[in-house]
C-alpha cells in the first residue's frame, strides 16, 4: 500500500479518536463537573447498563480499531527511522500489523463480552 | 563615530582528511562592528592560518555556498555578523548531516541526488510543446503567487541540516527536495505530480516528515519548506484518492497570431 494511504488513515482514526475518546472521556473522567460522581458511572450496574446500547458497543470497537491503528502507525514511523533496510522495514509493517490485530481481537472480546453479559441480565 | 570594535575568538572545528585528526582551534581576532562570519574566516586564512578551508563565493546571501553551524545553528556565514551574535566565542563547524570534505566544508552529493531525484523542472505530457514552443504558457498572478515563495531556495542544505528526521533517516528527501517538489507540482505549468509521486509516496517520502518546523527557522531565504511539505502531503493524498487533477496552463497564441482590440490606440511610428 502506498504510503499516503497508511498516513491518511492515520488522519483519519485521529479525527474518530478525537470524537470518541471525547465521549469516552466525558462519561468516564469527566462527568463529576457536570453533577454526576464517579462511582455512579463506574459501578458495575452502570457499566453493564451502558454496554446494553449498542452506541457504546460499537463506539468502543471504533476507538479501539483507531487507537491500535494510530498508535502502532506512529510506532512504526519511529521503528523505520532506524536503518532496517527495505526487507526490514517490511517485516516492522508485518509484525505491527499482527500485534495490532491481536490486540483488537482482545480487547474486541472484552467488548463484546461485556455486552453479552449485559444483554444475558445479569 | 568610529566602529565599535571587540575582541572574539573564534573556535573554528578543523578535519584534513588523511591526517585523521578532528577538532577545534582557537583563533583570537578584534572584529569592528559590521564584520560578517566569512570576512572573520577570511582575516584568519590571510593572517593566522592559511590551510583553513570552507565554501563561499558571492559574499551576499545569493549562492548559498557558505552555510555552516554558527554557535550550533545553521546560518549563511555571510549573512550572519560577528558581534550580532552577542558572543565573545563564537564556534564554527560544518553542517550537521552531511559528510565532511575538510574542515568547514561539508559534501552536499546527497543534497544534490535528492534534489534531482524529484525531477525539479516543468514535466507536461505535451512533451512538443516543450520542445518545440508554439507560444507561451499562461499563468496568473494568483497562479504564480502560489508557489513563488518556494522558488526562492538557494540550494544552501541549511534545512537538512537542521531537519532532525534526516539526522535519524538518512534516506529522508529532506525539507530541500520536498518543498521544491511541491514548488513545480503546484505550478499550473508542471503536469508531473503523478511521476514524481514514485518518489514522494514512499516511506522515506513527504510522509516521514514530523513537522518538526527546523527547516522553516533555518532558511535564510524564508521558503518555509515545512509549510510546502504539508502543502505537498494534502496534494499526494488527494492524487491518491483520484482527485483534485488540476488542468494544465493553456498555450498563448503567438504575438504575430494575436489581433489588438480595436480600442487600443496603434503604436507610433518607430523613430530609429
Amino acid at each position: 500500500m502506498r504510503e499516503s494511504r497508511f498516513w491518511a488513515l492515520s488522519m483519519l482514526a485521529a479525527v474518530v479518536m478525537l470524537v470518541v475518546l471525547t465521549a469516552h472521556m466525558a462519561v468516564m473522567h469527566l462527568s463529576p463537573l457536570v453533577g454526576v460522581s464517579l462511582e455512579t458511572t463506574r459501578s458495575f450496574a452502570a457499566v453493564l447498563d451502558r454496554a446494553r446500547s449498542g452506541v457504546q458497543t460499537w463506539g468502543y470497537y471504533l476507538l479501539l480499531a483507531a487507537a491500535l491503528y494510530h498508535g502502532l502507525y506512529g510506532l512504526r514511523g519511529v521503528i523505520l527511522e532506524l536503518p532496517v533496510g527495505r526487507a526490514g522495514a517490511r517485516a516492522v509493517t508485518v509484525i505491527l500489523a499482527l500485534v495490532g490485530l491481536i490486540a483488537f481481537g482482545y480487547g474486541a472480546y472484552v467488548v463484546a463480552e461485556t455486552a453479552r453479559l449485559a444483554a444475558s441480565g445479569i | 563615530m568610529e566602529a565599535r570594535r571587540e575582541t572574539v575568538t573564534f573556535r573554528v572545528f578543523r578535519y584534513i582528511p588523511g591526517d585523521g585528526e578532528k577538532g577545534f582551534r582557537s583563533y583570537t581576532l578584534e572584529v569592528p562592528e559590521g564584520t560578517t562570519v566569512l570576512e572573520a574566516l577570511h582575516i584568519i586564512k590571510e593572517q593566522h592560518d592559511p590551510t583553513l578551508a570552507w565554501r563561499s563565493s558571492c559574499r551576499m546571501g545569493v549562492c548559498g555556498s557558505c552555510g555552516m553551524l554558527i554557535n550550533g545553528e545553521p546560518r549563511l556565514a555571510c549573512q550572519t555578523q560577528v558581534l550580532h551574535l552577542g558572543s565573545k566565542v563564537v564556534e564554527l563547524r560544518p553542517m550537521a548531516n552531511y559528510p565532511v570534505t575538510r574542515d568547514l566544508v561539508p559534501d552536499l552529493s546527497s543534497l544534490f541526488s535528492k534534489h534531482a531525484a524529484i525531477s525539479p523542472h516543468i514535466l507536461r505530457p505535451d512533451q512538443r510543446e516543450v520542445d518545440s514552443p508554439t507560444g507561451e504558457f499562461i499563468q496568473s498572478p494568483a497562479e504564480l503567487e502560489s508557489y513563488l515563495q518556494f522558488s526562492y531556495c538557494i540550494k544552501c542544505g541549511l534545512c537538512l541540516a537542521a531537519c532532525p528526521t534526516v539526522a535519524t533517516d538518512p534516506d529522508f528527501l529532506g525539507p530541500q527536495a520536498l518543498a521544491q517538489a511541491y514548488r513545480y507540482s503546484a505550478d499550473t505549468r508542471d503536469g508531473g505530480l503523478d511521476s514524481r509521486r514514485g518518489v514522494l509516496d514512499r516511506f522515506h517520502g513527504v510522509f516521514q516528515c514530523h513537522m518538526a518546523g527546523a527547516c522553516s527557522a533555518a532558511c535564510p531565504k524564508g521558503v518555509d519548506p515545512a509549510f510546502a511539505i504539508q502543502l505537498l502531503k494534502r496534494e499526494v493524498v488527494l492524487r491518491g484518492l483520484g482527485k483534485r487533477r488540476r488542468r494544465l496552463a493553456r498555450v498563448s497564441p503567438l504575438p504575430s497570431e494575436h489581433v489588438p482590440s480595436e480600442k487600443i490606440p496603434a503604436a507610433p511610428p518607430r523613430t530609429a
